[in-house]
């Protein structure tokens, strides 16, 4: 299989197998050896950086305390159990709202998707919510719900809500009428319809919202906690930082990270389960 | 073939995709000679690796053993037009058909007169300015072709172009096709699943095995050029048009009954 030198002046382009293709098992080995060493080497090398940095005194490290000080001080509080009842507080209110405004978001995007004249009457009005930053609505649920935390899930739910809604709405829209048109020539009710068509249909792109909307819970929680709420992390986060001590401020960060991190994957695996026929979610490396 | 200066010869080339004991074997072994303003049509059941061929040959898929050499001083020879069209939605019908000459770095001038020719040539000098999304799909096929002829390519590759196409139209493109590649003489590997198409447009037809494909039969259509697409009501067409059907029936009902 040599390249022969051509009998004219004109040259050969010559397709042949790459090193993909001569080395198929290795080359992907290598290739899953980068990506991997990559993931982790990189906020590796930013913590250790960090860390130089504080030790170095480079920056001030009671403003930025060296991350083996913020490691060791989250581990003390985790074993004396001081930080669990502010994480519990904040994962209770999580997954209250979420679990609230994944209902009412999906209910509301379905019923909306199927009938125009229930999207003909509340679109307009729930366009206008949407662009209202939820944070300003936290006013509103404490006098509607007073202290504790009905204003705190509130606001979670009104959060979700929307994120849901918005796609599931679209992605109901967006089912091909060949889909609707098949089922209806069998005759199938509504309830069937949206069991058999609908629900499948629509999954996969629901999902999505979903699990952004997981993040942006996390997010918004984390932001009402600081104003109004005496604890959860967001409360934990502000009333260190009143009270100067910057090590436990940047633990509570690392329990938000986490718990936003988790949350959003634990969405996403459900997602996969559910829908197995969707292409996989992409922007993570798969399989 | 005998030719001496084969535009593209494949030897012993094959492709498999997967990796350790989920591999699939795709195509070949296959060695394969087309000489310089051949029209090569090949035909073969779903999945036997024509469009692997096409796109090996293209340069869009490295072969996994194998080679496939193509005589030209160019390093891009090749034009290919798809099944889906592949033309642009968000480009004008004239844009989409200088887009070759625009990547080729054409002077803008030169590149809006070769392509206000071939918008003639296809007859659709009154779309220019429309958008794909306004054409019919008759007419956005013509726009690919326009698009690949456009850049003069010593190859044009092919692949199922008229698949999606209702069955009138396809043969009015056909005949079409057949009045252009017998004005330019290009080069051509077409890939389809029409006998039919085969015989009218080649000057040879090759048909491909189940998968993994390799050639199981070459014929010659007996038709002197320049032809056109009244062969098909001769009794020589209907004659290689059953001939093929027995070559190729066998194929596709294995790759039926033995689902990989």
């Amino acid at each position: 299989m040599t390249t022969t030198t051509p009998k004219e002046d004109t040259r050969l382009l010559v397709r042949r197998p790459g090193p993909q293709e001569l080395h198929p098992a290795r080359t992907h080995r290598r290739r899953r050896t980068l990506e991997l060493s990559l993931a982790v080497a990189v906020p590796l090398a930013l913590i250790l950086l960090w860390q130089l940095a504080a030790t170095q005194s480079w920056i001030d490290d009671r403003v930025y305390p060296a991350p083996s000080t913020i490691l060791a001080d989250g581990w003390h509080r985790a074993a004396d159990g001081e930080l669990w009842p502010d994480v519990w507080a904040t994962l209770k209110r999580v997954l209250a709202g979420y679990a609230i405004g994944t209902v009412t978001g999906y209910a509301l995007g379905l019923l909306m998707g199927s009938l125009s004249v229930v999207r003909a009457a509340l679109e307009p009005m729930l366009d206008a919510l949407y662009v209202v930053p939820k944070l300003a609505l936290l006013p509103v649920f404490l006098n509607m719900f007073g202290l504790g935390e009905g204003p705190q899930i509130a606001l979670v739910a009104a959060t979700v809500f929307f994120f849901v809604w918005i796609s599931t709405m679209a992605a109901v829209l967006a089912v091909p009428a060949g889909h609707r048109d098949a089922g209806q020539v069998f005759g199938a009710s509504p309830w069937q319809m949206f069991r058999h068509v609908l629900l499948p249909a629509s999954l996969p792109a629901v999902l999505v919202g979903a699990r952004i909307a997981a993040g942006v819970a996390v997010l918004v929680i984390v932001a009402s906690e600081q104003i109004a709420a005496t604890n959860g992390l967001g409360h934990l986060i502000f009333d260190a930082r009143a009270l100067f001590q910057n090590d436990v401020m940047f633990v509570g960060i690392v329990c938000v990270a986490v718990l936003g991190v988790v949350f959003s994957e634990l969405v996403r695996i459900a997602g996969r389960l559910l829908t197995p026929w969707a292409p996989r979610d992409r922007g993570r490396g798969q399989s | 073939m005998g030719h001496p200066h084969p535009k593209l010869q494949a030897r012993t080339l094959t492709r498999s995709f997967g990796r350790g004991h989920r591999t699939v074997a795709a195509l070949g072994p296959l060695d394969l000679t087309v000489a310089p303003g051949e029209f090569t049509c090949v035909v073969g059941p779903s999945g036997c690796g024509k469009s692997t061929l096409l796109r090996i040959a293209a340069g869009l898929l490295r072969p996994t053993s194998g080679e496939l050499a193509i005589r030209t001083d160019s390093d891009r020879p090749a034009a290919m037009i798809f099944q889906d069209y592949g033309i642009y939605d968000w480009k004008t019908v004239q844009a989409n058909v200088r887009f070759g000459l625009d990547i080729q770095k054409v002077p803008r001038r030169e590149a809006d007169a070769r392509a206000t020719d071939w918008l003639s040539r296809m007859g659709l000098a009154d779309f220019a300015d429309a958008y794909p999304s306004a054409l019919s799909g008759g007419m956005r096929q013509r726009v690919a072709i326009a698009r690949a002829l456009a850049v003069e390519p010593e190859i044009l590759l092919m692949d199922e172009p008229f698949a999606a196409l209702d069955a009138q139209l396809r043969t009015i493109l056909q005949d079409e096709l057949l009045d252009l590649t017998q004005t330019t003489r290009t080069t051509t590997l077409f890939i389809t699943h029409s006998l039919e198409e085969a015989i009218v447009l080649g000057d040879r037809v090759l048909v491909m095995s189940a998968r993994p494909g390799r050639i199981i039969a070459e014929r010659r259509p007996p038709f002197a050029r320049p032809r056109t697409g009244d062969i098909r009501a001769t009794p020589e067409f209907t004659a290689l048009k059953g001939e093929l059907w027995d070559l190729l029936r066998g194929e596709v009902r294995r790759d039926e009954v033995v689902p990989a």
